[in-house]
């Protein structure tokens, strides 16, 4: 690429001042397009989608009042107090790909809306899914375009479900049909990818300094070279030249990132939580953290797989979360798995209070994204695609009405929904999957 | 390279058969047996031969090497037509060579190699052991390659912005370890398995009496307290996977037990998360690389009780379950605790050449010196030293003493473009499209990255310094010394794997219900078997004939009982050898798991891709990519249920197919007899197998042995494709008609020497493109 911008050589400042100062941004280092003038237009800018495995118990969950405002929370929902203005609940989405109803299409589904082909071998087919669509798109101007997540510390492959390849229920987010992308439990590694060794603010900016000199080095050593070789060879060194410059935008984009929203104290997590909330809190706050320093822009994690046999004795409820949803209208069955839906709600309302918290722009991360929360099976005991349990939070930044109960008469794809939010954090989309229409209800007011 | 190929429909009606030559002069047998297609009327194929004079070849060398290369292949005229005898076509082609090679004798064209290429991520990954004594796993600090013409060493003459950012972060990794300077905090290395490797036989490498579980080589970067944590693999629901009954953990550093631990099946409540938490140690080790093993005392089991033979392959619980745990991860975090630095060949490496005495300055000067002239591969100039002497005193000054100096100052060489970068620059003042020689240092790096994908190392620096790769004695002694060093395995194991597509057998994944058995232990059985046979032919100087008709191979257990060979017990590869026994012989490249698979489909074998294989890795005559427009086999309308050889027979009644396939399918019929995972077998889908085939000079022939004897009628050609593989990979280029005179000058030397690989080593050393350069 060619920079054709007059940008104050930066690090000329650098070296000068010293080393723990702050820089002001000063106009002439801002190159010509960077992500900062560009993205300042599309107030939403990051999605989110948080799913939770075998749907849940829909008597528990759906709120109680009819006049769409979500008034009174229902059991499964309470921990949402707090936010209850930021989010919105929606009734009756379907994933109409899902059927014939299993474990494997319900993951697969949730973010691809594309049916599954029914293999167990490595044909396996499925759709881009909508995270992955974002990630092309507003993911471009972030250090990693996104972030896939998860909980289940495990890797299968072969058969996993009714013939269904292991891939489908093990990834949530296919780059491409046949791509599917690996999802990250161990913290460690996820910090590593987000802050490589993380420090403190000084020290980051110090690692930073470090980079930006090695890459003065390079430019100084790639032009030396260059007054060896023959015009021909020259048009290739001023190639690298061109990337050297890219890496040095990208590395000013940090430190200015550094300055803009300065990140607490980076201290690696060695290893993995042993109770399942703690690992849940720090999965969380990584994503705060990525979001915050605006490493990436869209996230998508599991909180546990399809067919999960996790018991949840810190809760009361030491029985395997599968069997548990196959309750065969046992109602204490149903109770116990109430409570792990219940249980995996608290997590998420305890994300959506950290963002609340995070000032940004002014509003909080919270106003500047956009969540999905939701599972692809709405009664489990069935392996029911339809009425699926659905939350979306945020997005106040961009017009999003909370405090809001919306419930369809007809099933509504839940391909709709990805298509208004992909389209709100500005995605440039006009159909996705089997979207029949775009959920606009989320962003008028309420006429009661 | 320009691909040749002429449409071989037919175009005469004269009788098939071998026409006697009358007379050997080119100008009439190309009148006699080419012109009725080439003239200028038809021109087939667009190529014109009516009036074309050979001995004027040398005026257009593009278009007579692709004639010379359609006839010295016996491909035109097509089979069918009247072709001259074998004694005619030698005559026109030693004509036509004849004018070529003394045109390119007269006037040597080195043809055009980039001035500018980086290095690979195999040739970084060896450079910084070479360098720095230091093991590393380059995969998981840069991205991959994209090959061109087949080899990983050609498309690298661009930088996009996240190699350049990989390549700074890789450089302050590495200089990190090789000082062994304390990073913030504890680090860590998480290691899995891949979920297809089957953990129930003994792992190469570990005790005896074990089973399943991983042997990691890891260079612990500072002495101190490290801990070392496992986690076994999981079903679908979470459960440790084959846990029926308690089983033993053991692990190891340096094949000593430093762990012993019991795993028992969860209680009533099914909890799968406590069962394997306790598995994990903490303990003091040293600096510097070390091997940590995690296994599984084997204990003696039940024998399975099933109606018919069990998998060898088992991971998965549906298809073919585990009998037993096996190890998902290793997470390896530390160290803990102020430790030193210790003692470890890296810093032995680096620390080494400092003098004991003297100023920070005067040691920073010998350490940085010794590793600025390997990195740079050439002699030093004061220049050189001023940056990397800047970065380690900036480095020294933020606080961290000497060696953060040196490793700052490390970091910077890493990623100069001068250690990054080789670069061929051309001699001040040349006009572009001059050829000059290299000079010595050029010769000594091509050298090295050719044999070792490596730096030069001391003594090949120090022969280029005495002027001793002038000669052509002083480059034979050290092609030989680089050839007997243990870093030239590199030619069996890197250049082959791409030469012969070994690669591929990494994401091969033959369909699970067809396939069973097949997994990654398998598939890493594979590899090994052809690099270890590759390995052995070069040691032993062996003839390029032998990759064609060795009688012996290299075997384990595993690989043994799915080739059917009797008597070879445990997981250490052994040579094993068929001459008593020809009838079920391996051994051969045509009869390797690794290409045979590599060739197959998921479902089903290829003989599509088998012979396009053949043609393209082993004759040196591959059939152009097929036209955009042209329906894949199954998409087509023919039905799937025919037999493979009836489906392709149908295929080819479209001419538009046929023109490639008529000369492909054939050589890959003779194949099979080997299914898509190399198994032998005599019938598919209860019909017996035809594997009878051809070459595209018309030779008929039954099954594999019949394929190799026919390779082996004209062993030149399987040498000339030695020869031009191992020049794609050697200069990074394709190759060009005018490297047509030099390949042919190799092996008419090395046909002196029964076609050793040594001979065309040496050959290719000493040829035109390898030597000289064109100015750009």
């Amino acid at each position: 690429m060619i920079i054709t911008r007059k940008a104050l050589p930066r690090r000329t400042f650098l070296r000068g001042v010293g080393a723990t100062l702050a820089l002001p941004l000063l106009d002439a280092m801002v190159p010509a397009a960077t992500a900062a003038t560009k993205t300042a237009a599309a107030p939403v800018r990051r999605l989110g989608y948080v799913f939770m495995p075998m749907g849940c118990d829909l008597s528990r969950w759906t709120p109680p009042g009819a006049d769409g405002r979500l008034g009174e929370l229902s059991p499964i929902l309470s921990s949402l107090a707090p936010v209850r203005d930021k989010v919105t609940v929606l009734s009756n989405l379907e994933l109409r790909n899902a059927y014939p109803g299993s474990h494997a299409t319900s993951n697969a589904a949730f973010l691809s809306c594309a049916k599954a082909k029914h293999t167990e071998s490595s044909d396996y087919y499925l759709g881009t899914t909508a995270d992955q669509l974002a990630a092309r798109d507003i993911g471009r101007e972030t250090p990693l375009p996104s972030l896939e997540l998860a909980m289940d510390m495990l890797q299968t492959t072969g058969q996993c479900d009714n013939g269904y390849a292991c891939v489908y229920q093990n990834n949530l987010s296919w780059s491409s049909p046949t791509t599917p992308l690996p999802a990250e439990a161990h913290p460690r590694l996820v910090f590593e990818r987000l802050f490589g060794e993380g420090g403190t603010l000084a020290e980051r900016r110090a690692a930073l300094r470090k980079r930006a000199s090695l890459l003065d080095w390079v430019a100084e050593d790639v032009a030396s070279l260059k007054r060896q070789l023959g015009a021909s060879d020259r048009a290739r060194v001023d190639g690298y030249l061109d990337t050297i410059r890219e890496v040095e935008r990208r590395i000013q984009r940090a430190e200015t990132a550094t300055a803009d929203q300065p990140l607490p104290d980076l201290d690696r997590p060695l290893g993995v939580p042993a109770a399942y909330a703690e690992h849940a809190r720090l999965m969380f706050d990584l994503q705060v953290l990525a979001m915050q320093g605006d490493l990436t822009r869209v996230i998508t994690f599991q909180l546990a797989r399809e067919t999960s046999n996790r018991t949840y004795p810190e809760i009361g409820v030491p029985d395997p979360h599968h069997p548990l949803s196959h309750h065969g209208n046992d109602p204490d069955k149903i109770a116990r798995m109430a409570k792990i839906n219940a249980f995996h709600v608290s997590l998420f309302a305890y994300f959506l209070e950290r963002l609340k918290a995070t000032p940004e722009g002014g509003g909080s991360l919270l106003d500047h994204s956009l969540l999905l929360y939701g599972s692809g099976i709405g009664n489990p005991n069935v392996h029911d695609h339809t009425n699926l349990p659905v939350i979306v939070a945020g997005g106040a930044a961009g017009g999003m009405k909370g405090g809001r109960h919306l419930r369809y008469d007809q099933p509504v794809p839940l391909a709709n929904l990805h298509l208004t939010l992909m389209q709100k954090a500005g995605v440039n989309i006009d159909s996705f999957a089997d979207s029949n229409g775009r959920i606009t209800d989320l962003f008028t007011p309420l006429n009661v | 390279m320009s691909r040749l190929w002429f449409t071989p429909t037919s175009c005469a009606l004269l009788a098939a058969a071998l026409v006697p030559t009358a007379s050997a002069d080119g100008t009439a047998l190309l009148r006699q047996y080419c012109v009725e297609c080439h003239d200028a009327g038809t021109r087939k194929g667009g190529v014109l031969l009516e009036g074309a004079d050979p001995r004027q070849a040398a005026a257009d060398p593009a278009f007579w090497e692709r004639v010379v290369r359609k006839l010295h292949h016996r491909q035109m005229p097509p089979v069918g037509e009247a072709r001259p005898d074998e004694a005619g076509y030698h005559a026109v082609v030693a004509e036509l060579t004849g004018v070529l090679d003394r045109a390119a004798l007269a006037a040597p064209d080195p043809g055009r190699t980039d001035t500018l290429r980086r290095l690979n991520r195999t040739e970084y990954q060896n450079a910084i052991r070479d360098l720095l004594d230091l093991e590393i796993d380059a995969t998981s600090l840069l991205p991959p390659d994209e090959p061109g013409h087949g080899f990983d060493t050609v498309a690298v003459g661009t930088l996009s912005p996240t190699l350049l950012e990989r390549y700074v972060s890789a450089a302050q990794k590495v200089a990190r370890l090789a000082v062994g300077t304390p990073g913030r905090g504890p680090g860590g290395d998480t290691f899995r398995v891949k979920p297809d490797v089957t953990q129930e036989e003994h792992v190469e490498g570990l005790p005896p009496g074990t089973r399943g579980g991983i042997l990691i080589p890891y260079t612990f970067p500072r002495d101190g307290e490290y801990e070392i944590q496992v986690r076994l693999a999981r079903d679908r629901n979470e459960q440790v996977e084959g846990l029926r009954a308690p089983h033993r953990v053991e692990i190891l550093l340096d094949r000593a037990a430093v762990a012993e631990f019991t795993v028992r099946p969860p209680g009533p409540d099914k909890n799968a998360e406590a069962v394997d938490a306790h598995l994990r140690v903490r303990l003091a080790v040293p600096a510097g690389p070390r091997q940590v093993g995690v296994t599984f005392p084997k204990q003696p089991s039940a024998l399975l009780e099933t109606e018919r033979q069990p998998y060898q392959a088992r991971f998965n619980m549906h298809r073919h379950p585990r009998t037993a745990p096996a190890v998902y991860q290793v997470t390896i975090t530390g160290p803990f605790g102020a430790g030193a630095a210790g003692d470890t060949p890296s810093r032995r490496r680096l620390f080494g050449a400092a003098p004991a005495d003297g100023s920070e300055e005067v040691r920073a000067r010998a350490v940085l010196g010794g590793v600025l002239r390997r990195a740079y591969r050439r002699p030093l100039t004061e220049d050189d030293l001023r940056r990397p002497l800047e970065f380690f005193r900036a480095g020294r000054a933020e606080g961290g003493g000497f060696e953060a100096g040196i490793e700052d100052a490390l970091g910077a060489i890493l990623v100069s473009p001068r250690f990054l970068l080789k670069v061929e620059a051309p001699p001040p003042g040349a006009a572009p499209g001059a050829v000059y020689r290299l000079d010595d240092h050029a010769v000594a790096s091509r050298l090295a990255f050719f044999l070792w994908s490596s730096l030069p190392d001391e003594a090949l620096l120090a022969a280029a310094e005495r002027g001793d790769l002038r000669d052509p004695a002083g480059r034979a002694r050290e092609v030989r010394r680089m050839l007997a060093d243990p870093r030239a395995r590199n030619l069996a194991e890197n250049f082959a794997a791409q030469w012969l597509h070994v690669r591929k057998v990494e994401e091969a994944t033959p369909d699970l219900r067809r396939y069973p058995d097949f997994d990654d232990n398998l598939r890493q059985a594979f590899r090994t078997e052809t690099a270890l046979f590759l390995g052995s032919l070069l040691r032993e100087d062996r003839s390029v004939t032998a990759l064609i008709d060795a009688d012996y191979t290299f075997l384990d257990e595993r690989l043994a009982r799915h080739y059917g060979v009797p008597h070879v017990m445990g997981s250490q590869f052994r040579r094993v050898s068929f001459a008593s026994e020809p009838e079920r012989r391996r051994g051969g490249l045509l009869r390797h798991g690794s290409v045979l698979t590599a060739t197959s489909y998921a479902t089903r074998t290829s003989p599509v891709l088998r012979g396009h294989w053949v043609l393209a890795n082993l004759l040196g005559a591959p059939p152009p990519p097929p036209p955009p427009d042209v329906p894949a086999l199954d998409g087509a309308a023919i039905a799937a249920t025919l037999p493979m050889r009836e489906r392709l027979a149908r295929h080819r009644e479209n001419p538009a197919c046929a023109s490639c396939h008529d000369v492909m399918d054939p050589v890959g019929f003779a194949l099979e007899n080997f299914d898509a995972v190399g198994r032998w077998r005599t019938a598919e889908d209860h019909r017996p197998v035809d594997a009878s085939g051809a070459l595209p000079d018309g030779t008929r022939f039954e099954g594999v042995a019949g394929l190799e004897r026919a390779l082996l009628r004209r062993p030149e050609l399987l040498a000339a494709t030695v020869v031009e593989k191992l020049l794609v990979f050697a200069l990074g280029r394709g190759l060009e008609p005018a490297d047509a005179p030099a390949v042919r000058a190799i092996v008419r030397a090395a046909q002196r020497e029964d076609f050793r690989f040594s001979a065309l080593i040496h050959g290719l050393v000493e040829s035109t493109p390898f030597q000289w350069r064109k100015v750009p």
